[in-house]
């Protein structure tokens, strides 16, 4: 069974390996031979940490603006009727449209990109929290005001440990979404940064430079994503993942 | 009671009168901070030029290319999924190892193998948009109530019968699901991909109208590709609700 598996993986990999390819696209040994020795230059780490310093802090921003707002619009319903209808007016508009304006009024360096970064990860945390805690069960919060809880302690002990699993869910989304907008921004205006890389790589027709840094950006997404996933599963110990 | 009614009005309407005084105060460049009139007259112009809206068939045409691609596709490949542990075993790896990826910085490869017009935007939007598709069906085809199956065995249903009849229908909430989030990041790569490398469509405009330092057009532009979203949102849902009447299913995601 778990030779079906891999054979799939490893049938494209053959065939990738030893086809007639035409020039822009490298063999799988290839890309592997220029990305050990870009690992060994410290070109990459330069652009991996400047992308990085971008998306990091916007996806930070996004994710806890969304994770409050999220959770006091679940809790009290008039800043729900204030805050949600916009939200989920805006939550079709694709959010990169915003980056042009944000260039405009924030200049051309990170602060746009960050900014923009973390209007884009707000939403997902916003809608999975506000749906977290919508979805607690009314019995538990019954039991725990029938013990004498307060309000603050309802929402602390009851509320915030059940709309946790969504609120990481969203999380996980916003992290994929906070790269895809990183490298959206950089591919359009950048000095440094993974997207920068590749646009140049692509612009001189450096097709190594352009695989190593699309391996790199994938690398950062798996293991960005893997991470979350450990977090989820340590923090939320009680949950299946 | 009444303030409640105009509760959800009420923050656009302060957002917008505090765009509109600090546009008007002064304070900033009149390119910076484009006042709502200007704006509102692009609009109209936007409407009422056929140059301007056949950029946006073009984006909009693109979109919804491929997102018809990939919902073929991502349908055929979920429900397969979804029914043999075998394909399961061998794709749901590649679907979710590759998921927190971003697609889009294949889109150089992509230029470079289908041409920098419409083929390769329309490729990456069948990429990107195929995964929620196919992760949402193969979820929805995987949960089909046993006990259905069994019920149309035993009533002497065939293979297709089945099919159609039991596994179809009970996968659809989950298809529609996957297609409420694969429409929104259609047009976000649309957009995306006409900014980076097109000489037409929205993205494109919104970019052109920039560089020519005509902020209140790339506002215009903006609110209209905003407007799409909207649009193209609710007529999934509209669909959704009609065709599977039986079922309000209100998630987002999984």
């Amino acid at each position: 069974m778990a030779l079906a598996k891999a054979s799939l993986l490893i049938a494209v990999l053959l065939i990738w390996q030893f086809a007639g390819l035409p020039d822009y696209v490298l063999s799988p040994l290839e890309i592997a031979r220029h990305f050990v020795q870009a690992l060994g230059s410290a070109e990459l780490y330069e652009h991996i940490g400047a992308s990085l310093a971008r998306s990091l802090p916007g996806f930070a921003i996004g994710s806890f603006l969304g994770a409050a707002l999220g959770l006091a619009a679940g809790t009290a319903r008039w800043f729900d009727r204030m805050l949600s209808p916009a939200v989920f007016l805006t939550y079709p508009v694709p959010k990169i449209v915003m980056l042009p304006i944000f260039m405009l009024w924030f200049g051309i360096g990170d602060l746009s990109k960050v900014l923009i970064i973390a209007l884009a990860c707000f939403y997902p945390v916003f809608i999975n929290a506000y749906y977290g805690v919508k979805a607690t069960r009314t019995i538990l919060v019954w039991s725990a005001l029938n013990m004498g809880a307060t309000p603050a302690s309802v929402f602390r002990r009851v509320v915030l440990p059940s709309a946790a699993p969504m609120i990481f869910a969203g999380m996980r989304v916003a992290l994929a979404l906070s790269f895809i907008v990183m490298f959206a921004a950089e591919m359009i205006n950048a000095r440094t940064g993974l997207g920068y890389l590749i646009r140049i790589a692509e612009n001189s027709l450096r097709f190594d430079l352009m695989y190593v840094s699309l391996l790199a950006i994938a690398i950062l997404g798996y293991a960005g994503d893997r991470l979350v996933r450990t977090a989820h599963s340590r923090l939320l110990a009680w949950q299946p993942a | 009671m009444l303030l409640n009614r105009l509760l959800p009005f009420l923050l656009v309407a302060v957002v917008l009168a505090i765009w509109e005084a600090a546009a008007r105060s002064g304070l900033w460049n009149r390119l910076l901070f484009p006042s709502l009139v200007n704006i509102f007259q692009e609009l109209v112009l936007f409407f009422t030029n056929s140059a301007y809206l056949m950029e946006a068939w073009v984006s909009l045409y693109r979109a919804l290319g491929g997102f018809a691609l990939a919902a073929v596709v991502g349908i055929f490949l979920g429900m397969l999924m979804g029914r043999s542990k075998l394909v399961a075993g061998m794709l749901d790896p590649f679907f979710s190892g590759t998921y927190a990826v971003p697609k889009l910085a294949l889109f150089p490869i992509f230029i470079f193998v289908f041409g920098i017009g419409s083929l390769s935007k329309v490729a990456l939007v069948f990429l990107e948009c195929l995964y929620p598709i196919v992760i949402m069906s193969y979820a929805g085809a995987r949960s089909v109530n046993r006990v259905l199956l069994w019920s149309a065995q035993n009533m002497g249903a065939s293979r297709a019968d089945t099919l159609r009849r039991v596994v179809i229908p009970a996968t659809a909430p989950f298809i529609f699901a996957g297609f409420r989030v694969a429409v929104p990041v259609a047009m976000i790569v649309v957009v995306i991909t006409e900014m980076v490398a097109s000489a037409d469509g929205l993205g494109y405009l919104v970019i052109y109208s920039l560089s020519s330092l005509k902020t209140d057009r790339m506002l215009a532009v903006v609110v209209v590709i905003a407007i799409l979203g909207y649009l193209l949102d609710k007529a999934v849902v509209l669909a959704r609700d009609r065709l599977i009447y039986w079922e309000k299913l209100d998630t987002y995601y999984v």
